[in-house]
């Protein structure tokens, strides 16, 4: 009943408060940033108006979004080769727990493993090319995704799979119309807190070796004293974050429309 | 005389059921068998009849539902349904719904919250692939009769507990199961929303006369809707008392207080109720 108490007005209100408040914290911390950089010097902290400068400038020859293009490539396809059987799996063993089990110490390992020491390994492995970015990034999103898939199997309202099975519905029924339905919220989760992390793993993969890439940009951007050029990468990273993040928020909503608004606000 | 010989009919029937759940570890020392929830509880329903229970909280109903409707195992006795044993020992063995045989309305409604009213009452009509236009045109005709006619296309969330209740009801009463299970169905609805409930329950079962075993701790509830009521005693539980309800129908559940009988009838189900 909260929910109606709820109207539009209020809610719109609170929207425009959230943005003019977003603007303060932004020109926040780039005053914060300014005075660093002429506390250190350019030199050692570029300004945020020549790094803007350099931003627009790489955009525009084309450099920074060609090399953002293949970052967001591999964070792409280590995506979905990661996040595809960690949402599968937990729907085939709802009726093995006991596999459950037996697999959970190896699972916690994998998501608990520092992955990102793994990274040389892939290098050797895959090369220097996408494969071995995409192989890093698969590692950090299956076990993320898997374990947040897993929750929300197990969180499932035993009483709507009975309601399913006396009329008359099969197993693969229930996986289709109750299961998956029942997980999509935190399959979503999962992904959410994933696709950052799968960018960043891109990138940190592509610092250590690559010839493009943002990481490869950062590189190249230190090894050359030029802040400039690293500060630039960095913010196409966010910005592929937040652009990410945009298409999940989309997704969601259109996926669980049947959701109350209250709930998923909070969560958002 | 169709209506008559189907009526003696005995359709189910319950025989010296038992139940006692398991022992739960490291609860009591010693092995001490856990209590019997139910004992030796016989009664059978007629193809058609609307059978009212009426037992204190506690009494197990839920369990005596559970078991019927094939999703618990019974621990001794059987259930008999159409002149074939269907219960079982083993879970793994149990026919939730004996094969859509069994409809059961249980007391949380159970709606699936990602599906609008319209899809949560085709539900059962699509896992059985049985969703065709004759289908779509009785589960639109039902969802006239309760008045949910213009909220097909809301989600759950957006209906009140009343709305939510006759969902429920509707998504069992449209594949048309010959025996229908309610537990308890409006218990947790306002007093008035109740006898409306009642009101429109009646009219969809004078509509199709199906076979009704209907759970309650409510004697008015139990007397304006059943052909006969059951009393169940408190735990182990069995079969306290039997009575008619002499009531003729069709019967307005608003006034049923004023109808002749039912005081009497009340005296007596109450006296039995412990």
């Amino acid at each position: 009943m909260s929910v109606s108490a709820l109207s539009p007005s209020p809610l719109r209100a609170i929207r425009w408060r959230t943005l003019i408040d977003r603007v303060l914290v932004l020109v926040f911390i780039v005053a914060l940033w300014q005075a660093g950089s002429l506390w250190f010097g350019a030199y050692w902290l570029s300004s945020p108006w020549s790094t803007t400068t350099r931003f627009v400038e790489q955009i525009l020859n084309g450099e920074l979004l060609r090399h953002a293009g293949y970052t967001l490539a591999e964070a792409g396809a280590g995506t979905l080769i990661g996040g595809l059987p960690a949402v599968l799996l937990p729907f085939w063993l709802r009726r093995h727990p006991i596999i459950v089990a037996i697999l959970d110490p190896f699972m916690v390992g994998g998501y608990g493993a520092p992955k990102l020491a793994f990274a040389p390994l892939f290098l050797l492995w895959f090369g220097i090319g996408m494969e071995s970015k995409i192989a890093l990034t698969a590692s950090v999103v299956f076990f993320i995704v898997y374990f947040a898939t897993l929750a929300g199997v197990r969180a499932l309202d035993p009483r709507l799979v009975q309601m399913a099975q006396v009329a008359g519905a099969s197993e693969r029924q229930i996986a289709r119309h109750i299961v998956m339905p029942a997980a999509v919220p935190n399959i979503f989760a999962g992904f959410r807190i994933a696709v950052p992390y799968a960018i960043a793993a891109a990138v940190i993969a592509e610092l250590i070796s690559s010839n493009r890439g943002l990481g490869y940009l950062v590189q190249t951007g230190a090894m050359n004293f030029d802040t400039t050029s690293v500060f630039a990468a960095i913010i196409a990273a966010t910005l592929l974050v937040h652009a990410a993040n945009l298409l999940m928020n989309t997704l969601e909503a259109l996926l669980m429309r049947w959701r109350a608004p209250l709930q998923s606000m909070m969560e958002s | 005389m169709a209506a008559t010989l189907s009526e003696v009919r005995t359709l189910l029937e319950v025989r010296q059921l038992g139940k006692r759940f398991a022992q739960r570890q490291g609860r009591d020392k010693g092995h001490e068998p856990s209590p019997w929830v139910i004992q030796d509880l016989s009664f059978s329903v007629r193809a058609g009849e609307f059978l009212t229970i009426v037992g204190p909280s506690g009494a197990g109903k839920s369990t005596l539902l559970n078991i019927i409707a094939q999703i618990d195992t019974a621990s001794a006795g059987e259930i008999v349904f159409d002149g074939t044993p269907v219960s079982s020992r083993d879970p793994r063995a149990l026919k939730p719904g004996i094969d859509r045989r069994i409809g059961y309305v249980t007391q949380d409604d159970n709606l699936l919250p990602w599906r609008s009213t319209l899809d949560n009452v085709l539900f059962a009509l699509e896992v059985q692939g049985r969703l065709n236009d004759e289908t779509r045109a009785h589960a639109e005709t039902l969802i006239r009769a309760v008045g949910l006619a213009g909220f097909e296309r809301y989600y759950p969330h957006e209906l009140s507990g009343g709305m939510r209740k006759r969902t429920s009801l509707i998504r069992t009463l449209v594949y048309d199961p010959p025996v229908i299970l309610m537990d308890e169905p409006f218990a947790a609805v306002d007093a008035q929303t109740r006898t409306q409930l009642q009101a429109d329950l009646l009219t969809l079962w004078e509509l199709g006369r199906k076979t009704i075993i209907f759970v309650t701790h409510d004697i008015t509830e139990a007397i304006a809707l059943g052909d006969r009521a059951l009393v169940l005693s408190k735990q182990p539980t069995r079969i306290a008392a039997e009575h008619m309800i002499p009531i003729p129908r069709p019967r307005n559940v608003k006034d049923i207080f004023a109808l002749e009988g039912f005081a009497d009838v009340y005296e007596k189900i109450r006296a039995d109720v412990q």
